[in-house]
């Protein structure tokens, strides 16, 4: 379903992504590790079209269309999903009408009518319960005043909302004690479906025990330079990203 | 200027003649502080931001043998906000339209309609000095007909009064209008009035509004501008507030042309209260100029005060408001803030918030932001599948929505909710009758 081929990409003049391949099947998580500066998150930004980052050289096809030439809202409509690592404010803007503008953007592009307010009401409650966000939050402005761990779980039912078909996870476990780690990943993994594929970014096996990687990549000055099973993260837990980098 | 000395000096007579003495008796005083003052120059601290020469300079028509206006503004602007009923009345121009009163519902002792000479003939020109603004001074030589609001004391007037100012003219026009507002004590009162242009040529109105706030009165007034950008407007307000008494002035500026509100308040007794409010959208060329002068003349009161614009196109934005607090007035409490949004690189923005206190027991800020649409916010939204420009607006209500949060009246806040919404679609460019009524 993702298919990214020598991926080259640089934010303010400087080379960060030196050649990046990348296939991603429906239904799979990959977990993307590496050490800070390594490239992670420029490659989940360049995947939903942040425009400060600019790709120099490569391709990035997504369920047979070319990414790259879209923009960032018909990325999301084409079933792209960012869970941001820091998401922000936006003051004055309430969940409900964020929620309700961005499902029915959707719709709109998929050729659906827009949802009548009961509906949508009835689908916000639903969702907002399988990750414990409470009902004050969701009438609330998007993220304002929410604590590190009520705005992660916020991401996750923004994606319940939207249901994507691909989900980047950007150190979604950053900032979140050990329960609220749990609601989260166990959000995810009651809200996604089952052909739901998904990017996890992450420094920490703890996240991965939740999410059951089927591939693990280590990402090191903009390239991939190993892949592996779920135990290449519990060795990576146990030994440190020097070690690849001395056994390369 | 000396357009308006010698239009003075020839239709003098007319002017007198088609004018109860209430209005004759001031003109000579304005006729002598207007030569005297002149049109400010933007070296004049408060004109610093708006070129008024220039905006007088044109050649307008002046109804002052009060020609009848052919109109029928019940047809034209039926109302018919939802949930929101009001005393409707119609101001023509400069004149008040007196042939088809709404059905007396309002509470004994409360007059709406043209000025007489009477009972409030002193307080007529009593807060608007002639001396000390050549506009007022312009005005009050020209002026021909006032329309009077009078609360007497304890009356709680339920149903909100609304005022529909029309201009209206085949030729450009000059309509000098009046307002004098009496509320006496501890009464309650919420007005609304609504600038509208029922024809697309250039009018140039000025407008002065004096506002008395008895003891313990509690006084509500919405100002909603949704004229062309061929209305040039310039409207002084002068409030004195008594004891214990509170005013609440809100001005929304949706469309125009060229607008400059002028607002002094004067806390004259303790424990008085003031809460001025705007909300300017300025999009093409338009330019609006909001200018507050609010002084705290005695103890223990207290005044709020938030501005916001959203600038776009080429369109310019200024607010200056000064805060007085006088040697006596201790206790005073005191915020000002005004917050800006310019959207392109051609919209301009002048802010100067200031204060000045002279009492030593004092609880003052004051403050103003000029900034762009957060970026962050922008790409968050789009990557919810919200388009780049759904998401502009949205950000964009989301900041006018702290003002229009401030009306207590709830179809109105509703309405203009609606409005501003509109308005940042670029729905309502023109002006096709009263839009806060018939959409």
């Amino acid at each position: 379903m993702l298919e990214i081929k020598n991926l080259h990409a640089t934010v303010g003049g400087k080379e960060i992504l030196k050649g990046i391949d990348l296939t991603v099947k429906s239904g799979e998580i990959h977990a993307l590790m590496g050490q800070n500066g390594a490239g992670k998150s420029t490659l989940s930004n360049v995947l939903v079209g942040h425009p400060a980052y600019t790709v120099t050289d490569g391709s990035i096809t997504f369920n047979g269309k070319d990414l790259l030439a879209m923009s960032p809202d018909e990325r999301s409509h084409e079933g792209l999903f960012l869970s941001f690592q820091q998401p922000v404010e936006i003051p004055g803007v309430s969940m409900t009408n964020f929620m309700r503008a961005a499902l029915n953007a959707k719709r709109k592009y998929l050729g659906l009518e827009p949802l009548d307010a009961s509906t949508f009401l009835k689908l916000m409650r639903e969702r907002r319960k399988v990750v414990e966000l409470d009902s004050k939050l969701a009438n609330r402005s998007v993220n304002e005043g929410f604590s590190g761990g009520e705005r992660k779980r916020n991401e996750i039912f923004q994606m319940a909302m939207l249901e994507p078909s691909m989900c980047i996870l950007d150190e979604t476990d950053s900032g979140l004690d050990v329960d609220a780690l749990r609601i989260v990943a166990e959000g995810f993994n009651k809200l996604r479906k089952p052909e739901t594929a998904a990017i996890v970014i992450t420094h920490y096996q703890r996240l991965l025990d939740y999410l059951k990687p089927d591939v693990v990549h280590v990402l090191m000055d903009g390239r991939i330079v190993r892949s592996g099973g779920p135990e290449l993260a519990m060795e990576i837990e146990q030994k440190g990203f020097d070690w690849i980098r001395n056994s390369d | 200027m000396n357009q308006y000395i010698d239009l003075f000096q020839s239709q003098r007579a007319l002017l007198d003649a088609r004018s109860l003495p209430v209005f004759n008796e001031r003109r000579q005083e304005a006729f002598e502080a207007f030569q005297r003052l002149g049109f400010p120059s933007r070296k004049v601290e408060r004109f610093k931001y708006t070129d008024v020469a220039e905006a007088f300079a044109p050649n307008y028509g002046l109804n002052l043998s009060r020609l009848r206006i052919p109109v029928n503004p019940y047809q034209a602007f039926r109302c018919d906000v939802p949930n929101l009923s009001t005393s409707l009345y119609f101001v023509v121009n400069d004149s008040f339209y007196k042939d088809a009163l709404p059905k007396a519902q309002l509470p004994k002792g409360v007059y709406v309609g043209a000025m007489q000479d009477g009972t409030f003939k002193d307080l007529f020109g009593s807060l608007a000095d002639v001396n000390s603004d050549a506009i007022t001074a312009l005005n009050t030589m020209l002026a021909q007909d006032a329309l009077l609001l009078y609360v007497p004391a304890r009356v709680r007037v339920e149903r909100p009064i609304q005022v529909v100012n029309i201009l209206r003219s085949a030729v450009p026009l000059m309509a000098n209008r009046r307002v004098l507002i009496v509320v006496e004590e501890d009464a309650e009162v919420r007005l609304l009035f609504c600038d509208h242009a029922a024809d697309d040529v250039d009018f140039l109105t000025t407008q002065v509004t004096e506002v008395f706030v008895g003891k313990g009165a509690q006084v509500e007034i919405y100002e909603l501008e949704e004229s062309t950008h061929r209305c040039h407007r310039f409207a002084n307000l002068y409030a004195d507030i008594d004891e214990g008494a509170h005013l609440t002035h809100a001005t929304f500026t949706l469309t125009g042309g060229l607008t400059r509100n002028q607002t002094d308040v004067r806390l004259s007794a303790p424990g008085a209260e003031v809460q001025l409010y705007g909300c300017v959208i300025a999009d093409e060329q338009q330019h609006i100029d909001n200018n507050t002068l609010i002084e705290h003349c005695a103890s223990g009161c207290k005044s709020r005060e938030l501005y916001k614009y959203v600038v776009d196109g080429q369109a310019e934005g200024a607010f200056a408001g000064r805060i007085l607090v006088h040697e006596n007035a201790q206790q005073t409490d005191s915020q000002e803030t005004n917050a800006n949004l310019v959207c392109t690189p051609e919209a301009r923005m002048w802010t100067q918030p200031m204060l000045e206190i002279y009492a030593d027991d004092v609880k003052c800020s004051h403050g103003s932001t000029v900034g762009q649409l957060n970026d962050d916010a922008l790409f968050y939204m789009q990557q919810r599948g919200i388009s780049k420009a759904e998401a502009q607006l949205l950000l964009k209500q989301a900041f006018a929505e702290e003002v229009i949060h401030q009306i207590t009246l709830e179809p109105l806040r509703d309405r203009l909710h609606h409005l501003v919404d509109k308005r940042f679609r670029g729905e309502l460019t023109y002006c096709r009758g009263c839009k806060l009524c018939s959409h």
